[in-house]
């Protein structure tokens, strides 16, 4: 008898059914496996017959075929174990009566026929709903994750046995509650705040209007002086996730296998990647199927490059794309993936080798061919992309000391919210959500210059030898200065302020 | 162009580059007459260098005539021109000194060796707001002079800046011609053979050497009437220049700086030893009795002027505390200081910190 059984396989951010069929007739008993399975799914032959005998069921003597169809996919992973399992027992007649058709299962298998979770799952759940399934199996421990599916039956099953019992209708499983979502401040925003970073006016300033615009930050300053504290502050001053963007955000870190005890992604990202990162681990890759890389991961948060020279040259290059895309696409053997990578670039670095230059009372010994060639590690491409670069000052003792209270993350994150606000009544109906992914169109309509401000940027232009991106980099910030200041045109003092943050350009 | 048997002569001698300085003085004082330097070398040699170097390949006439063939005609190839002692367009300032280079190889508008002359030199850790005012000062000079300098970063380049757009600028190289030290800044170089005048007194293809700098630097306040010191520490290379001007009987002036600030303690020596305090090229004009016209102002609207009166109040300060100052936001001053310093009238000098130029 033949059974067929409906599983998915994940294809980067998106599922793909899989029909895994079986066939279990008359002949020498053998157990085959067709239809391009990786290792893992072979391996997955052991599992099945060891949890179906231990689950207190028995496994055919017969010859088995089990064929995975669209046969072109290569499947990868363990989540097909409970597939397998359930057609085996279907074909194998132990599942007479029971209906199976339009259910997903997704599980692995333990050899006592306990259920294991899986990667990936969200993704799996809300494409398959996508394609009119709606019944679901899945193991228990993935539940916190499922739950946040709404309009789906989704049965959470602790053991083969228990699906077994489900299916047959002796003991039904209770399907799972749909989670309302809910933005929870989680351990990190109470642990970072902006009110315990001391001083540093100006870098706070230009941190509000990055994250106001969703601008990308470089913070250059002297060894200890508070840039990565500015940069953990980051999350809680950002708008609170919605829950479409908790659910893109939970898909990408489901399919790494980050995904925490929540469930589901309630805080914006905040990765940290270090410095020795391979281009790979940044962008993503991965021998066949291509696991999302670092800045995939840092999606709809901050991805936070600390001493920035000191990442391989070739590493920092590849985000240069992807920074303007705010997506990634990575061509493997086993097929071209695309992942959302819309994050914002927060990095940090040194002034020159020695750390002084630009310090009020420390000497800098580094020559300027010494300044220029560590500058030159981070390529003018790279920087032209980074609309803010501030400096961070050296504190002296006694500010580090003061008692004086700094304003917090919650008084910015006002200002924020007002800046988003009005930024998300502009763009209403559009692709877009802040000033820094308006393309040329949108520049025309929102960010008319007065002939004074127009003057300024020309001047500007000039003296700093911008390039065209520049330029346009400059008017999107003033356009966020002007949006922060409650104003409905970009004044040359917003021009003149958004001027200001380009020290590198002027430094050349 | 057409050189004399006598300038071939010593032209030969100077592309010769195993000898050294004295050594071939010594040789064209022995020789009498610069001719028979080609014709009877063999003679010559012995009876002035006793310690005979493998370094001196001994030829015939026939090769050393081709050799100086082969020299004038790379520099016409290159429009390049010797000027030897014995030419009348060396310059007579340059004459003067005690140890005149024997030839100066020069690519370029050579017309302005005969303009009146003034050396800006700065040491290549020279703080922001110097270099932006040795600009300013290089540009308003290069008006009644020829701004003479080397290419080194720091100082140097920043004078170069300032009088590149008049074309009235002279460089000395520590190196031939071809070569180019630092070699990031090759780019200034041809530019500065196409507007101004370089000048070395090394054969083209000659490398840069620890004692070239030294000797280069003699040729920098030799050529010129007054040397201008804007940065220069207590060990500075800069007050090489600056002791060969006062040696040459050259006005010094100096830039005035904080104390404490290693960058300009050479500055400050130098204006404790006598040196002119400079604040402007009106100072130097004024010392070589120069009208001078006035800087046209920038329009400055109140809060910009303002601001300006406060920085020029406080010297270089923390935008914080110029903001505290102003009463106002720190991002407003920023933006009007941003402002300022698209004027050129502001500097940034790092961390946040800026100063009046």
């Amino acid at each position: 008898m033949i059974a067929k059984i409906i599983c998915f396989a994940l294809h980067g951010l998106d599922g793909v059914p899989v029909e895994v069929e079986t066939d279990v007739s008359k002949g020498i008993p053998c157990y085959e496996m067709v239809g391009l399975p990786d290792t893992a799914v072979k391996e997955s032959k052991e599992r099945v017959r060891t949890a179906i005998k231990n689950g207190g069921m028995l496994f055919p003597v017969q010859k088995i075929t089990i064929n995975f169809a669209p046969a072109d996919i290569k499947k990868e992973g363990a989540a097909f174990d409970l597939a397998i399992a359930v057609s085996l027992l279907k074909a194998s007649e132990q599942l007479v009566g029971a209906d199976v058709k339009d259910i997903v299962f997704l599980g692995e298998l333990a050899l006592n026929g306990d259920l294991r979770p899986v990667n990936g799952l969200l993704p799996i759940l809300i494409s398959a709903k996508g394609q009119g399934y709606t019944k679901f199996i899945v193991p228990a421990e993935n539940a916190k994750e499922a739950r946040f599916m709404g309009g789906a039956e989704i049965y959470p099953a602790r053991s083969l046995a228990e699906v077994v019992r489900h299916l047959m209708g002796i003991e039904a499983i209770e399907p799972l509650q749909t989670a309302e979502f809910a933005v929870t401040r989680g351990q990190r925003q109470s642990s970072s705040d902006l009110k315990f970073v001391k001083g540093q006016p100006v870098a706070r300033r230009a941190l509000e209007i990055a994250v106001s615009g969703g601008h990308n930050l470089l913070m250059v300053g002297p060894p200890g002086t508070g840039k990565t504290l500015l940069a953990r502050c980051i999350p809680t001053v950002m708008p609170d996730l919605t829950f479409e963007e908790a659910l893109e955000i939970t898909k990408i870190h489901s399919v790494a296998g980050t995904l925490g005890e929540e469930g589901i992604i309630t805080e914006r990202p905040f990765r940290t990647p270090h410095h020795t990162a391979t281009t790979v681990s940044m962008c993503g890759g991965g021998n066949r199927v291509v696991h999302p890389g670092e800045i995939s991961l840092a999606h709809g948060g901050v991805l936070f490059l600390d001493e920035l020279p000191e990442y391989k040259r070739s590493t920092l290059e590849a985000l240069r794309q992807p920074l303007e895309d705010g997506k990634i696409t990575v061509s493997r053997a086993g097929g071209t993936f695309t992942y959302p990578s819309s994050f914002m670039l927060c990095a940090s670095m040194n002034p020159c080798p020695c750390g002084n230059y630009g310090s009020a009372n420390l000497t800098c010994t580094c020559t300027p061919s010494e300044i220029r060639r560590y500058r030159k590690k981070v390529s003018g491409p790279l920087l032209d992309r980074i609309d803010l670069q501030v400096e961070v000052d050296n504190i002296t003792y006694d500010e580090l000391t003061s008692s004086a209270t700094e304003e917090g993350s919650a008084a910015v994150k006002e200002r924020v919210d007002r800046a988003r606000a009005v930024q998300r009544e502009r763009f209403a109906g559009q692709s877009i959500v802040v000033n820094s992914e308006m393309g040329e169109r949108e520049m025309n309509a929102y960010c008319a210059l007065s002939a004074e401000g127009d003057n300024i940027l020309r001047g500007a232009f000039e003296k700093m030898h911008l390039s065209a991106r520049a330029r346009s980099r400059i008017i999107k910030v003033a356009r966020t200065i002007a949006d922060l200041d409650g104003s409905q045109y970009i004044l040359p003092k917003h021009v003149f302020e958004a001027v200001s943050y380009r020290i590198y350009d002027k430094m050349s | 162009m057409d050189y004399s048997e006598e300038e071939r002569a010593i032209i030969w001698l100077c592309g010769c580059t195993a000898l050294e300085y004295r050594e071939r003085v010594a040789l064209l004082r022995a020789a009498k007459d610069p001719r028979s330097l080609l014709a009877d070398f063999e003679k010559i040699f012995p009876s002035v260098i006793k310690t005979f170097s493998s370094r001196v390949y001994m030829n015939e006439r026939a090769q050393r005539e081709r050799e100086a063939d082969r020299l004038l005609k790379s520099l016409d190839d290159r429009g390049r021109i010797a000027i030897t002692l014995m030419t009348a367009e060396y310059p007579k300032e340059l004459k003067a000194i005690p140890d005149p280079p024997l030839v100066l190889f020069a690519e370029g508008n050579a017309e302005l060796l005969k303009m009146r002359k003034f050396c800006i030199v700065g040491s290549r850790m020279t703080p922001p707001w110097a270099e932006k005012q040795c600009k300013t000062v290089s540009a308003e000079l290069s008006q009644k002079f020829a701004v003479v300098t080397g290419l080194a970063e720091g100082g140097d380049r920043a004078a170069v800046e300032g009088a590149l757009p008049s074309g009235n600028l002279i460089t000395v190289l520590p190196c031939g011609l071809d070569e180019c030290y630092p070699a990031a800044h090759a780019d200034i170089k041809n530019k500065i053979a196409n507007t101004g005048l370089l000048i070395s007194e090394y054969a083209p293809k000659e490398k840069t050497k620890k004692y070239s700098f030294y000797a280069r630097n003699r040729i920098l306040a030799g050529l010129s009437e007054g040397v201008l010191v804007v940065s220069a520490g207590i060990k500075s290379g800069t007050l090489i220049t600056a002791n060969r001007a006062l040696d040459y009987g050259r006005d010094v002036f100096a830039f005035p700086y904080n104390l404490g600030v290693a960058q300009g303690e050479g500055c400050n020596e130098l204006i404790k030893k006598g040196a002119f305090l400079t604040s402007g090229a009106g100072d130097i004009f004024g010392n070589f009795g120069i009208a001078c016209e006035e800087r046209p102002q920038a329009e400055l609207d109140g809060e910009e002027s303002r601001l300006l009166a406060i920085l020029k109040e406080c010297g270089e300060e923390h935008l914080a505390v110029i903001a505290d100052r102003a009463g106002m936001q720190i991002f407003e001053a920023a933006a009007t200081l941003s402002a300022l310093e698209l004027k050129g009238l502001a500097v940034k000098s790092g961390g946040n910190r800026y100063s009046a130029t």
